[in-house]
């Protein structure tokens, strides 16, 4: 609730109280959830929440409300990027670096230089081996003393000299399956939307080539900035420079899957102030890859006075905001893990009207359930032949059970 | 401050820092570091270079502006992009400060924008929308190199180039013909089942017949209009200046090249990308391609959690104009329990408009899961999801119907053991979604409505009970089977009267006069007894609203309540029947369409997602406008209702002008929408903006051939003044048999707008008497209305009367001081707006109404 950062931008100046404002407006909005484009009496507000800390961007002109939204979330990703989590402490504590990458990321209300790999040359990341430093020494060196070549180059997200390259390229396919169960247990949507992840620690100026065994799956796509849009739009080819480092090469999107991995049944029924409940999971068509991971949770009802719930395998735990957590971990194979127990209703109340909606976590390491598969990487402009590593793995996304 | 000298680059870097944040603070100290900039641009490290210049146009003081400019011209030559890229972004800075060097600023602009690094080019984008937006003309030799880079500039440059090209584009080539908004939309909605209409000749008046009879989908010539015009006031209906398309995105180059640079922006990682892009296709390209649009920005909401709320506005718009375009991705918009209120309310919006028969079952099926949210709000908004897709697709009506009666049981059964407020949300909801479908056809539907006037006896919410009672007064003569059941409910109502609440004895009273009007002679004894009886309660009541209304039918009723008879409407039994007949008996007007009343704006603008013009909003340049440069920036306006003329028209069926209306108040007029279907009319508090609006009700040709008795004339101005709401106007009318020369005119100036002119009694004060102001009589009356605004403000009707036969004109009104509402004995249930018929809001309230003539 403490305005930490703040960063006028252009020459009509914000003045604070406007966060002031902000704050009372989400206090009084408290119950529903506060929308991300706020009309104050003098200003537009953009609002993204990350973990704890509300980035809060403001207007006074008409501009494109996206640009702030993803803004702000790429400050809010950097940021994650640089202090490796934001809470307020970290920001409290890195204000100079804060402050710097701020002014580098944004001039008079514009973005002017949001790729990760330029920022860290002009800012550097604050660690250990600097912070000991700065202690010893007693002077700090968080500001690269040279312009970086890349924002000369042709391909910006790229530094032209990678430092101790090991050579080496991973492939990290990361699906999430949403699916919808609707209150007759009928499978109404399954699909899996999922990122291919890319590891490069690469020398020189390398070419990759990614191609799919089975492009044709694919229903939507979406590319960093290093992907050629042509030999996607001729061949389903992904054709780039790698930046270096993690970075998100793609997202996409298939839909209309078949089936899930695990089936959740719950049943509810309920009479003269009481609820029975009773949830059972199962394996529905084994992927070929243990599944691990299940947890299965639901917001108990309103009005409810107490809840009875035991489960035969895991353990389950209510949470202060009445959200009922059953943690499974992985199936046995002898036994259906099922939970059970009884609600009571508050007096008064003869049936339940308002229905859960039971929410599935689960992962499965080594397959990616929408069935895409790499067929080959090909590494060229490279002195020697890299090593490459492809993963993937599937975990739930917004997987809802309706009961 | 000294530090600036220093040689550490980590102390000048904070120096700047700190002089770019203090600088307006602390204007000596910043000139004093002026020397050194000028030292550090010709530093040899670019980098040094860049911060200087940034500070040095960041510190904003006019005294340092012309250095500034020299600095950005040596700047915008220099060998490092990166200085470059900061003299661009220096532009924007200085064209704050110096506006009048715009000229050697736009030159400037042209040098970047011909630059080779992809960087300066897009910085140079976003100093062209700063400096100088309408110099489209500077594009034009940069065209096809800004189009092909495009692709491989910076995500954030996209979003500002993509704009500046589109605004180009239809600036020098007009639209494009076969887009969306023209020929192949219209194949879209053919296959839809409506209206098409030849390209070739649009015309205004056609496109005024598409606003009306198009049912949910925005006509989309209108739509484009919308995008050009510079603000919507009333459509200037002889405009012909209105330019039709030219291109066809086949043989224009210039569209070819910059549909097929931004298609592959669709798949950006930046959804503020997407839909710029997106936004370039839903207007340039033809409709068969428009689909490629749809798969990305839906993609969107999944990838991009952030921005789903924006979007989703975005795709409402996309979805009312082309509902096909949407309709099989319906599953993309089904609701997920981690989706906040706005979300899901925006998704059921959509789903509601994209239904169509074969989606329909499936959307059904959400809806019913839907019902069993915990979140009760959401599911009152689903109720009536439900209601507007029964009307939109026919074949669903009886099951929607059936569902939603066994809804309103089972509510009922939960409702009565619990008492929430926001339970009974969705129990009202049902009710008026039921009433909403009966309403189409009520004859067929006699059944529903029997089952749900036999809930009554369970029913505790007062306004479910309304809402029920309501529907059974207006129907209670349709079918077969519902007058025979009348007469029992009509006792039972009055025999739960004395126990019911302010709302519901109102509703009670209007039902039993209608059943009355509407019953057949052999039970009008029996109900006529039990009528008098509700009505003798009532003029007992407690309340003065109720006792009000029960005078005021027992003046309308002469047949029921025999006492007080006056010698004038013994005189006038017929003509007061008549009147009856036509305040309770009025057939309701035909909702209106009020999707067609909002604004539009682009798609992608801040102005799209908060629903008014935000400062600084530029419409589409005029088609083939190239010539035309330089607009003014519009300043804040407020929104004006765009066709409140149109649907004044459509309401009473007498065409209206609307007469001037200059005038500022501070206080809020205006009606909302109520669920009887009648218009939106939200108007703006602004000084300048027309607050209230006036409607000349009398246009000569609506009198042509009718006349005027003279009797009735004077009746009019002296007895049934307090009678004279504009449905009785008409009423008499219509009936006036003998013919004067000259027909009277009478305005009819309403604050409030409202025809349901029996849910109020007005007391009428005289304002302004003929004789002492030209032959103009004011009076006004205190409607029961609740503002929408505040509870704290009341409506107030003012009804101008001309008595003379000359033209009055130039009549304005200016209030003085129209606050002062002292001491708000209210009692009111917290109304939502969408039962403003029901809710009443007392205050004592003082305006004062000053009346200037000018004839």
């Amino acid at each position: 609730r403490e305005v930490m950062v703040e960063k006028q931008m252009t020459a009509h100046r914000v003045d604070r109280a406007i966060c002031g404002w902000f704050w009372e407006y989400v206090l009084a909005h408290a119950a529903g959830d506060p929308s991300k484009v706020v009309v104050s009496p003098t200003h537009y507000l953009f609002r993204v929440y990350r973990s704890g800390v509300t980035f809060l961007a403001c207007t006074q002109v008409e501009m494109p409300p996206l640009m702030a939204i993803e803004f702000l979330s790429r400050v809010a990703d950097v940021l994650t990027d640089y202090l490796g989590d934001i809470n307020e402490d970290t920001i409290k504590d890195n204000f100079v670096i804060v402050y710097q990458i701020l002014d580098e990321m944004m001039d008079n209300g514009f973005p002017l230089t949001t790729e990760p790999n330029i920022l860290k040359e002009l800012v550097a990341q604050p660690n250990m081996v600097s912070k000991m430093l700065n202690v010893m020494t007693g002077k700090s060196s968080t500001i690269g003393s040279k312009l970086p070549d890349a924002t000369a180059s042709f391909v910006p997200w790229r530094t032209t000299i990678v430092k101790d390259a090991s050579n080496e390229v991973y492939v990290n396919i990361v699906e999430e399956l949403d699916a919808c169960v609707n209150r007759e247990g009928v499978l109404v949507k399954c699909e899996a939307c999922g990122e291919i992840e890319v590891n490069s620690s690469l020398p020189g100026l390398p070419e990759l080539t990614l191609s799919f065994a089975n492009p044709t799956i694919i229903n939507d796509v979406r590319f960093h900035p290093c992907v050629r849009f042509r030999p996607w739009e001729s061949n389903q080819i992904l054709s780039f420079v790698p930046p270096d480092g993690q970075f998100k090469l793609m997202s996409y999107r298939v839909k209309k899957l078949k089936t899930t991995p695990i089936y959740v049944k719950p049943q509810l029924s309920s009479d003269s102030g009481n609820c029975r409940v009773h949830v059972m999971v199962g394996i529905r068509n084994d992927p070929g890859k243990p599944i691990d991971s299940i947890i299965v949770q639901f917001q108990l009802p309103p009005l409810i006075a107490s809840a009875d719930l035991t489960a035969n395998h895991g353990t389950v735990d209510i949470l202060a905001d009445q959200t009922c957590v059953w943690t499974i971990g992985h199936i046995p194979k002898d036994k259906a893990p099922s939970l059970s127990g009884n609600l009571r209703l508050e007096e008064g109340l003869a049936h339940l009207h308002a229905f859960p909606i039971f929410q599935v976590k689960f992962r499965i390491m080594g397959a990616a359930l929408s069935g895409l598969q790499i067929d080959k990487l090909d590494v060229k402009n490279t002195p020697s032949a890299p090593y490459k590593g492809f993963r993937a793995q599937t975990q739930a996304g917004r997987y809802e059970v309706r009961s | 401050v000294k530090n600036v000298a220093a040689q550490s680059l980590e102390v000048k870097k904070l120096v700047y820092l700190y002089l770019l944040h203090y600088a307006e603070t602390r204007q000596n100290e910043a000139l004093l570091s002026i020397n050194i900039f000028q030292k550090d641009l010709s530093d040899i490290n670019p980098l040094v270079r860049a911060w200087a210049l940034r500070t040095m146009a960041g510190i904003r003081l006019h005294v340092v502006a012309p250095l500034v400019l020299v600095a950005v011209k040596k700047c915008a030559r220099d060998p490092s992009p990166y200085v470059r890229k900061c003299a661009a972004y220096a532009l924007c800075k200085l064209y704050d400060l110096l506006p009048e060097e715009n000229t050697t600023l736009e030159e400037i602009v042209d040098v970047l924008l011909g630059d080779s690094s992809f960087g300066v080019v897009g910085a140079a984008a976003v100093a062209f929308k700063s400096v100088c937006p309408n110099c489209l003309a500077l594009i034009a030799k940069h065209f096809q190199r800004l189009c092909e880079t495009l692709p491989d500039i910076e995500e954030w440059y996209q979003i500002t180039l993509i704009e500046i090209l589109l605004r180009y584009v239809i600036a020098k080539h007009g639209l494009v013909k076969d887009s969306v908004m023209f020929a192949s939309g219209l194949s879209l909605e053919t296959q839809a089942g409506r209206d098409s209409v030849p390209v070739s000749n649009i015309s205004s008046t056609q496109a005024e017949t598409i606003v009306k009879g198009g049912s949910g989908t925005m006509p989309n010539i209108m739509l484009f209009r919308h995008y050009i015009e510079e603000y919507s006031g009333a459509f200037d209906r002889d405009e012909d200046k209105f330019s039709f398309p030219s291109v066809t995105s086949s043989t224009n180059d210039d569209v070819v090249i910059l549909l097929k640079c931004t298609s592959p922006l669709l798949w950006s990682q930046n959804s503020a990308v997407i839909l710029a892009a997106a936004s370039v296709h839903w207007i340039m390209a033809p409709a068969e391609e428009v689909k490629r649009i749809v798969g990305p920005i839906l993609f969107t909401l999944r990838s991009s959690p952030d921005a789903t709320y924006v979007m989703l506005g975005n795709i409402l718009v996309f979805a009312k104009t082309a509902p096909l375009l949407f309709s099989s991705y319906f599953e993309d918009f089904f609701i997920c329990a981690s989706d906040p209120y706005q979300t899901r309310a925006l998704k059921l919006e959509i789903l509601t408009t994209i239904a169509t028969e074969s989606s329909i079952p499936a959307i059904l099926e959400e809806f019913q899961d839907y019902i069993k949210d915990p979140n009760r709000r959401f599911v009152a908004d689903t109720v009536a999801a439900i209601a507007l897709c029964a009307l939109k697709l026919p074949s669903i009506t009886s099951s929607c119907l059936e569902g939603l009666l066994a809804l309103v049981l089972y509510e009922l059964s939960i409702t009565n053991s619990v008492h929430l407020n926001e339970e009974d949300a969705v129990l009202v909801q049902a009710i008026l979604s039921i009433k909403e479908i009966v309403k189409i056809d009520a004859a067929s539907h006699e059944k529903v409505i029997i089952r749900l006037v036999r809930c009554l006896d369970t029913i505790m919410e007062p306004a479910a009970r309304s809402l029920i009672i309501w529907i059974f007064g207006e129907y209670s003569s349709t079918g077969n089977l519902i007058p025979k059941i009348a007469p029992v409910v009509l006792k039972y109502l009055a025999w739960s009267f004395a126990a019911e609440v302010l709302e519901t004895k109102l509703q009670i009273l209007n039902a039993s006069v209608k059943v009355i009007i509407h019953s057949a002679e052999d039970q009008l004894e029996e109900f006529k007894r039990t009528v008098a009886y509700v009505i003798q309660l009532a003029a007992c009541d407690m309340n003065y609203d109720v006792r009000d209304r029960a005078r005021f039918l027992s003046g309308l009723l002469p047949c029921c309540a025999n006492e007080n008879d006056s010698s004038c409407r013994s005189q006038n039994v017929d003509v007061i029947k008549e009147l009856a007949d036509h305040i309770f008996g009025g057939k309701i007007p035909p909702p209106s369409n009020s999707d067609s009343n909002y604004r539009i704006y682009l798609p992608g603008s801040l102005s799209q997602v908060v629903l008014h013009a935000a400062p600084g909003y530029a419409p589409l340049p005029k088609p083939q406008s190239m010539i035309l440069i330089h607009k003014t920036v519009e300043p804040t306006r407020g929104v004006a209702d765009s066709s409140e003329g149109t649907n004044s028209d459509a309401e009473s069926g007498s065409s209206r002008d609307e007469s001037g209306s200059v005038y500022d108040s501070e206080s809020e007029a205006g009606s909302d929408s109520n669920d009887e279907g009648h218009n939106l009319h939200r108007q703006k508090e602004n000084q300048e903006a027309p607050l209230i609006h006036m409607y000349d009700g009398n246009v000569d040709q609506a009198y042509a051939g009718r006349a005027v008795d003279e009797n009735l004339a004077s009746l009019i101005s002296t007895d049934l003044t307090e009678l004279m709401s504009k449905s009785a106007l008409e009423s008499w009318l219509d009936e006036a048999p003998a013919a004067p020369l000259v027909p009277v005119q009478t305005s009819c100036a309403r604050v409030s707008f409202t025809t349901r002119s029996f849910e109020r009694k007005p007391k009428l004060h005289r304002l302004l008497d003929p004789s002492d102001s030209g032959g103009l009589s004011v009076l006004y009356a205190f409607s029961s209305e609740v503002s929408v605004k505040s509870r704290l403000l009341v409506c107030v009707d003012l009804f101008v009367e001309n008595v003379t036969t000359e033209q009055l004109a130039d009549i304005t009104i200016k209030s003085e001081e129209a606050s002062g509402s002292k001491s708000g004995m209210d009692q009111t249930s917290e109304g939502s707006a969408r039962y403003t018929s029901l809710y009443c809001l007392y205050c004592d309230c003082f305006f004062f109404v000053n009346l200037f003539l000018s004839s």
